[in-house]
């Protein structure tokens, strides 16, 4: 176990080293010049010849690969950024300055993580209300009148893409129908005004976790179908246990294993930024501050963004990987 | 279909793939290669005709979008607003220019747009056409990239596996959007000076978004090559001396048309549904006709002008749903184990 996580921990590393390697260079060789937004923006669009001074102090006149490794070392020991003639502290860990607001990429990061962790801890949590008992009360109903008309119409809203149905929630009800109390969406620190905070995220959860819910739904009743026709099942239902004991004691345990991993994922990505939630409901977490910057060419935010959702992956592969092993003693990890 | 017929039995001596005469179905129907079966029982399948038939729909629409919106007699042409448009009523279309706030007619059926005056039908079926093309594009774009490194990962294997299955697992670890969202403006910016910009954006959209689909496909025929590698019929075709790539395309190719088949089915109505959102965020198809780019801006005037709003949306909707719901048939109707 702990040779197998070391050795993920490794492999992790090497792909995200190869991630920010790539995100560096995109950034370097993509746009014409990469200091030429700044520059722009700094001398109110009459940069001109003044854009040598932007790519000297920014470095980007020096080899790339000495470039990587300045940023690189920024990321452990921290470093100071010159941008023209000023001179910005970055403490480690530094991802950079944001061209826009010159505050370290990393502080803003964490000033907007709590609004994500917000909209992804609440749309998971619904649809896991929802989805796991419905997706089981279908399966035990199986071919019945109501399992069929459940499967079809969440396959039916499922097959909707999610961005349109979370515009079609906020157009109708905070612009159209103005709902009471919760058209007012976005966010508002917890610490300061939970009932504030629960009403700015409603919206937002409602339309996550319904979408949510039609895939968990369908995931739990796949299954929990599979696990029901296993042979423990027959034999605990003719020992005489009770049907609910069956269901969800010898049936739900074994059936929540391909659940718990899909949702190890999702909630990741979710973590990640959940961009068109954030970007409808107003809600100005981490997706919502990298779309912001890629409209503004923002690159040292959209490089940090691009990185964050990489190590979310990563870490949420890797508790999947070893939930799954806990969950399922079949699985051996090497 | 179900009844098997004189030309169908003599159809399976020139068959390339036929089914195993031993087997049970082969009494019923025999003579027919799975591929027939599944077309079969997806031509019985009424919610799967309806898909492919709305599908169709939108691929005449895409094709002969032109055609059509000349006899409409719109076009997409930039209107001059100040005769169209309702200055006094926030630069909504005057009543006489069709709905929303007058009647139907025949000029704009579809009504204007508001604020720039552009006719809401030809943009429909203008976008129907960068919709579609953008979509079959990176399906195409990415399902021989997945297939070509799938086919050579599982069956090589080694070390080849190795670097391949190392590959896909780091382009799995970027989010599809966010690195849609960082390159399509970067490749933009790059060649946002270049006469044909239009071209250039939906050019690097298909390749953006090819990127990152590539991965389920590769994985999938990885793991059908690696079962496939060690069946009989390959291993004597290998003794044989046949050449490694004939056995890839030959031996191989035949037995994935239908992992192939599904995956293609189900990249299709995501791409659509990527190709919108993108554009929906304003990182897509930026200039030009897209449902997405209709739908961002008719959020404004969605209280005045819901029409404005609804139009693109029910093309993505039934689009993406349609081709969602044919990829569920096809999936159920080449599954074996979901024979009735």
């Amino acid at each position: 176990m702990f040779a197998y996580l070391v050795k993920r921990l490794i492999s992790g590393a090497l792909v995200l080293t190869l991630v920010s390697i790539a995100v560096f260079l995109l950034f370097w060789y993509g746009p014409s010049s990469p200091a030429q937004t700044i520059c722009d923006r700094e001398t109110s669009n009459r940069c001109g010849d003044r854009i040598e001074i932007y790519e000297r102090t920014l470095g980007f006149d020096n080899p790339v690969h000495e470039e990587y490794l300045k940023w690189a070392k920024g990321v452990f020991v921290g470093r100071d950024i010159q941008i023209a003639s000023t001179t910005y502290e970055c403490e480690a860990p530094c991802l950079g300055v944001s061209y826009l607001t010159k505050q370290p990429v990393y502080e803003e990061l964490v000033a907007r993580l709590p609004a994500t962790v917000s909209v992804a801890v609440g749309g998971a949590f619904l649809y896991l209300l929802f989805g796991i008992p419905i997706g089981v009360a279908a399966a035990r109903r199986r071919g019945t009148v109501a399992d069929k008309a459940l499967v079809s119409s969440f396959l039916f809203l499922s097959s909707i893409p999610y961005y349109l149905f979370a515009l079609l929630t906020w157009l109708y009800l905070t612009v159209l129908w103005e709902a009471p109390y919760v058209s007012d969406t976005g966010y508002f620190p917890i610490t300061d005004n939970p009932a504030k905070w629960f009403a700015g995220m409603f919206l937002a959860w409602v339309a996550l976790g319904i979408f949510g819910c039609t895939q968990y739904t369908r995931y739990t009743r796949g299954a929990m179908v599979e696990a029901l026709s296993e042979d423990y099942i027959r034999t605990a239902k003719a020992k005489g246990l009770p049907p609910r004991a069956v269901v969800y004691r010898h049936g739900l345990r074994a059936a929540l294993v391909p659940v718990v991993t899909i949702f190890g994922i999702d909630f990741g990505t979710l973590l990640a930024g959940t961009i068109f939630t954030e970007r409808i409901f107003d809600i100005d977490g981490i997706g919502y501050w990298s779309l912001q910057a890629v409209q503004q060419k923002d690159l040292p935010v959209v490089a940090a963004t691009v990185l964050f959702s990489a190590v979310l992956l990563i870490v949420s592969n890797l508790i999947v990987d070893v939930i799954y092993s806990v969950l399922d003693p079949r699985v051996r990890l090497s | 279909m179900s009844q098997p017929t004189a030309p169908e039995t003599l159809g399976s001596l020139t068959d390339e793939t036929t089914l195993d005469p031993n087997s049970k179905a082969s009494k019923e129907i025999a003579g027919k290669s799975p591929m027939r079966i599944a077309l079969g029982r997806l031509v019985k399948d009424k919610i799967a005709m309806a898909c492919a038939f709305v599908i169709l729909f939108f691929i005449f629409i895409g094709v002969f979008a032109g055609v059509i919106s000349g006899l409409f007699g719109v076009n997409t042409d930039t209107q001059s607003p100040s005769q169209f448009l309702d200055v006094l009523n926030g630069g909504m279309p005057k009543p006489e220019y069709g709905p929303p706030n007058g009647g139907f007619t025949w000029d704009h059926p579809f009504g204007i747009a508001p604020r720039t005056a552009d006719d809401n039908l030809a943009y429909w079926l203008y976008g129907a056409r960068t919709s579609l093309m953008i979509a079959f594009g990176a399906t195409l774009f990415a399902s021989v990239v997945g297939v070509v490194v799938g086919l050579l990962a599982g069956f090589l294997g080694g070390v080849v596996d190795r670097v391949l299955s190392f590959f896909v697992d780091t382009f799995l670890t970027v989010p599809f959007l966010l690195a849609a969202l960082t390159i399509a403006p970067i490749l933009n910016e790059r060649f946002n000076d270049s006469d044909n910009y239009p071209t250039i954006q939906k050019v690097s959209l298909v390749v953006v978004l090819a990127m990152f689909g590539w991965m389920g496909m590769a994985r999938l025929i990885r793991g059908e090559v690696l079962s496939l590698r060690e069946r009989e019929f390959v291993q004597a075709a290998r003794v044989l001396g046949m050449p490694t790539r004939r056995i890839l395309f030959k031996e191989l190719m035949p037995n994935l048309a239908a992992p192939i088949i599904i995956s293609v089915s189900l990249m299709l109505p995501a791409f659509v549904a990527a190709e919108a959102g993108l554009a929906f965020l304003g990182i897509g198809v930026t200039s030009g006709a897209s449902w997405g780019l209709t739908i961002s801006f008719a959020i404004t005037y969605f209280e005045a002008y819901p029409l404005y709003l609804w139009e693109p949306l029910i093309g993505v909707v039934l689009l993406v749903l349609s081709l969602n719901l044919l990829g569920d048939a096809i999936r159920d109707a080449l599954d074996p184990k979901t024979r009735r």
